[in-house]
């Protein structure tokens, strides 16, 4: 009796309802990257706004990622609404500050999606997240290394085209 | 014709032959697939239930829902919607898809 339903798909729905909102996430990451690679663009950090480009592009990549999972396991994806993006910010600094802050949280929320689905015994959602927890390390600790470099360099002076230039580092 | 789960006012059955669900409404029942009721599911529990009391937000206490890619249409009322929503939670259970409540609370 329960077959017709669990043949067309292959997780929980309550993965699914965390997924939706993940990858509303993940959507709103792209947008804010997008807002911080226009206000670099229009306070002369061309570097920095490269960066954010790539950035965007990347948090998009990571929606897709999760948008055709839900397809691939026969759940329902819904396309988000991507509201309240920041265009204000004080300095460079606080662009890469905001940045961390935004990428900690990212990590915070495919825990709990791990715990979760870990909860209701959801193996494939569980082990499809393995990528965005590694990934998650990585992208924490690039804008970490950046906010190191940030301190080291000073704001003083020329520090801060400085730390526009050096920011082409941690472009591939 | 098997019934997988009945409330109030609605029932949603399974189809044995076809891969296809049946929903009474009542006044109606809808064939749908597992993707409609999924997108049903989705559409019914982002209904906000605080806005039916309050007065500004929602005025008459009734929610329009466009159901198969706006083939079907109805109107219900707080009670009714309560009742969907329930309905709705309680079949996805018993379909497998839904952990029991008692794991989500952990
Ligand atoms: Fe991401
Ligand atoms: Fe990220």
């Amino acid at each position: 009796m329960k077959d017709i339903a669990r043949q067309s798909m292959s997780i929980k729905v309550e993965s699914m309802d965390l997924l939706n909102a993940q990858i509303k996430m993940e959507a709103h990451a792209s947008a804010s990257y997008l807002a911080m690679a226009s206000w670099c663009e229009q306070n002369g950090f061309f570097t920095s706004a490269k960066f954010f480009f790539k950035q965007s592009e990347e948090e998009r990549g990571h929606m897709m990622k999760i948008f055709n999972f839900l397809v691939d396991t026969g759940g329902s994806p819904i396309s988000p609404e991507v509201t309240n993006i920041n265009h204000d910010y004080a300095s460079i600094v606080d662009v890469f500050e905001n940045t961390l802050e935004h990428e900690v949280k990212v990590t915070k929320s495919i825990h709990n999606i791990v715990r979760k689905s870990r909860e209701l015994g959801d193996i494939t959602t569980e082990r499809f997240l393995d990528w965005f927890v590694m990934e998650q390390v990585e992208e924490e600790n690039t804008i970490r290394d950046i906010l190191d470099m940030i301190a080291i360099t000073g704001t003083e002076g020329v520090g801060l085209q400085m730390i526009d230039n050096q920011v082409a580092n941690w472009i591939e | 014709m098997v019934e997988i789960y009945r409330s109030k006012y609605y029932s949603l059955h399974q189809a044995l032959g076809e891969r296809a669900f049946y929903l009474d409404f009542g006044q109606k029942t809808i064939r749908m697939s597992l993707c409609q009721l999924l997108s049903l599911r989705h559409k019914v529990m982002s209904i906000s239930l605080e806005s039916h009391f309050d007065g500004a937000l929602n005025k008459h206490g009734v929610e329009v829902l466009l159901l198969c890619n706006k083939e079907h249409l109805f109107i219900l009322n707080t009670l009714e919607i309560i009742d969907l929503k329930n309905m709705v939670e309680h079949a996805f259970v018993a379909l497998g898809l839904s952990a029991e409540r008692e794991v989500l609370a952990v």
